[in-house]
């Protein structure tokens, strides 16, 4: 009699049922708890970083009920991730979509585990992009944003397709959307913080504004903007370079500079420790400067 | 190929129209708007404790009948309240069993929001333990749903897809999340009220006999 609805009803539940054992309680900050999704068996959880308000008496919640401690291994506020290690073994790691086939207009729920039992909200893929930089400069592969709904205590925890697959892990951290982190970035992100305890990003020391350049600089250097050093950190790497206030930075490694955004995309972490010809405006004249790029502490 | 959209289009329409006729009005003398499910066809209504607060009840029926309502009981910590009307074949919701709910079933909620007489809006389970959860602090059962109630909301069905009675809306909550109370909870409350106007009953006989 109702056939379709009962189906797509069940449906859903099951994907619910088929996603949950990944999903855990991340106990990381007083009141609310967070969500988590399990990494690997060996109790790796990767949950979303401005959820860990402590860096002691971690515990992860598991889906079979048990409470156990957990360590933070590492979190990058960039892309707003945290990976832990909770003292668990065998625990069931989720599975995951293959990226390209999801559709704006697809059905996805978010889950989480606030509480003891899993929950489930329901919404459709609003956008699909290209790769985008957070506000604090992290790189994140794929722009995924959905209509779901985060509840409190939701992020963290895993968008699931219909089959119940995982397409990333939520955050309500960017731009007051709900926006996924595709596993592309969970992947780079948490075998970093695995190998190195933390994130490298690139650094250069200087605050830079954008700037719109004098005509005939502009005829000159080949764009209309630049950006302004505004201040630049004693024993930085622009500092090292020779870099001073005022000068306006048009060109790095060959590549113009216009916006703040390129020189973030120039600072990353395979660019740590590689010396490059950085192209500044003093004085009304073009120079080239030799920038080495340092690592964010 | 069937369209499978048509089709649940379709579907949900059917059990839409059937669930319907178990919901009515609640109006009192403030003028205020609730919602009921007939839960018995002899006149037995459940709505919520917090829509009964004011006298003048008065039930208002799909049919347009109007009749005067008077309160049977109200459990005021699980927010939910009977009301009898003199009525018989009343059209009653089919009763679910809200314990078999799983996170992400479709649900419909079923009232008169803001006024607005037999409307509907569809979400899914969230969870069923309401406990233990960020929505409400405290230990009670609620069936938390992902869809918006309204005032006017409040007392009105949750349905699952098959039109079967799974809890009774409450508007007490977030303004993107809304909180039933399962139909077990309600089984329970009327068994006590029940039993406790049974009590009333064999007082009144042993007074009468006496």
């Amino acid at each position: 009699m109702t056939e379709i609805l009962s189906s797509l009803s069940n449906g859903l539940a099951g994907a619910v049922d088929a996603a949950s054992p990944a999903v855990v309680r991340v106990e990381a900050r007083p009141r609310l708890a967070g969500s988590g999704i399990v990494w690997n068996p060996e109790g790796i959880i990767v949950t979303a970083q401005h959820i860990i308000e402590r860096e002691d008496n971690l515990k992860v919640g598991l889906p079979d009920g048990r409470t156990v401690p957990a360590v933070l291994v590492g979190a990058d506020q960039a892309t707003d991730l945290a990976v832990l290690r909770a003292e668990a073994k065998d625990l069931t790691p989720a599975g995951w979509a293959e990226a390209a086939n999801t559709r704006v207009g697809h059905l996805v729920l978010a889950l989480g585990r606030p509480g003891r039992g899993v929950q489930a909200t329901l919404g459709i893929v609003s956008a699909l992009g290209e790769g985008w930089r957070t506000p604090a400069g992290g790189n994140v592969d794929r722009y995924l944003q959905t209509d779901v709904v985060m509840y409190p205590g939701f992020s963290g925890g895993p968008l699931v397709d219909v089959e119940g697959e995982a397409l990333g892990l939520n955050t309500s951290a960017f731009r007051g959307v709900s926006l996924t982190i595709p596993l592309t970035t969970l992947r780079r992100v948490v075998d970093m913080i695995l190998t190195f305890g933390r994130v490298r990003r690139g650094y250069g020391g200087v605050a830079t504004q954008p700037v719109r350049l004098p005509e005939a600089l502009a005829q000159q250097v080949g764009q209309e903007t630049g950006l302004l050093v505004v201040s630049v950190e004693a024993s930085s790497p622009a500092d090292s370079a020779g870099v001073l206030l005022g000068d306006i930075l048009v060109g790095l490694e060959g590549k113009p500079l216009r916006s703040l955004d390129e020189l973030l995309a120039s600072l990353s972490d395979d660019r740590i420790g590689v010396a490059m010809p950085l192209t500044i405006v003093r004085g009304g004249q073009a120079r080239e400067l030799t920038l080495t790029i340092g690592e964010r502490s | 190929m069937v369209n499978l959209l048509q089709e649940l289009n379709r579907e949900t329409a059917g059990v839409i129209e059937r669930v319907r006729s178990s919901l009515v009005e609640i109006r009192n003398s403030g003028g205020g708007v609730g919602s009921a499910v007939i839960w018995h066809s002899n006149g037995l209504l459940i709505t919520n404790a917090h829509v009964i607060q004011r006298k003048g009840l008065e039930v208002r029926f799909r049919d347009g009948r109007i009749l005067p309502a008077r309160v049977l009981g109200y459990d005021d910590e699980n927010d939910i309240a009977a009301l009898g009307v003199e009525g018989h074949d009343l059209p009653v919701a089919e009763i679910g069993d809200s314990r078999e709910l799983r996170p992400g079933q479709c649900v419909f909620a079923l009232g008169n929001p803001w006024g607005v007489i037999g409307s509907v809006t569809a979400g899914i389970v969230v969870g069923t333990d309401g406990a233990g959860s960020n929505m409400r602090a405290d230990d009670r059962e609620w069936i938390v749903v992902d869809l918006q109630l309204r005032p006017g909301n409040s007392g009105g069905p949750l349905v699952d897809v098959g039109g079967r009675l799974v809890g009774i809306n409450t508007m007490i909550s977030g303004p993107e999340v809304g909180l039933a109370v399962p139909t077990h909870v309600v089984q329970g409350f009327l068994a006590r009220l029940g039993e406790s106007r049974m009590k009333q009953r064999d007082q009144a006989d042993h007074n009468w006999l006496a």
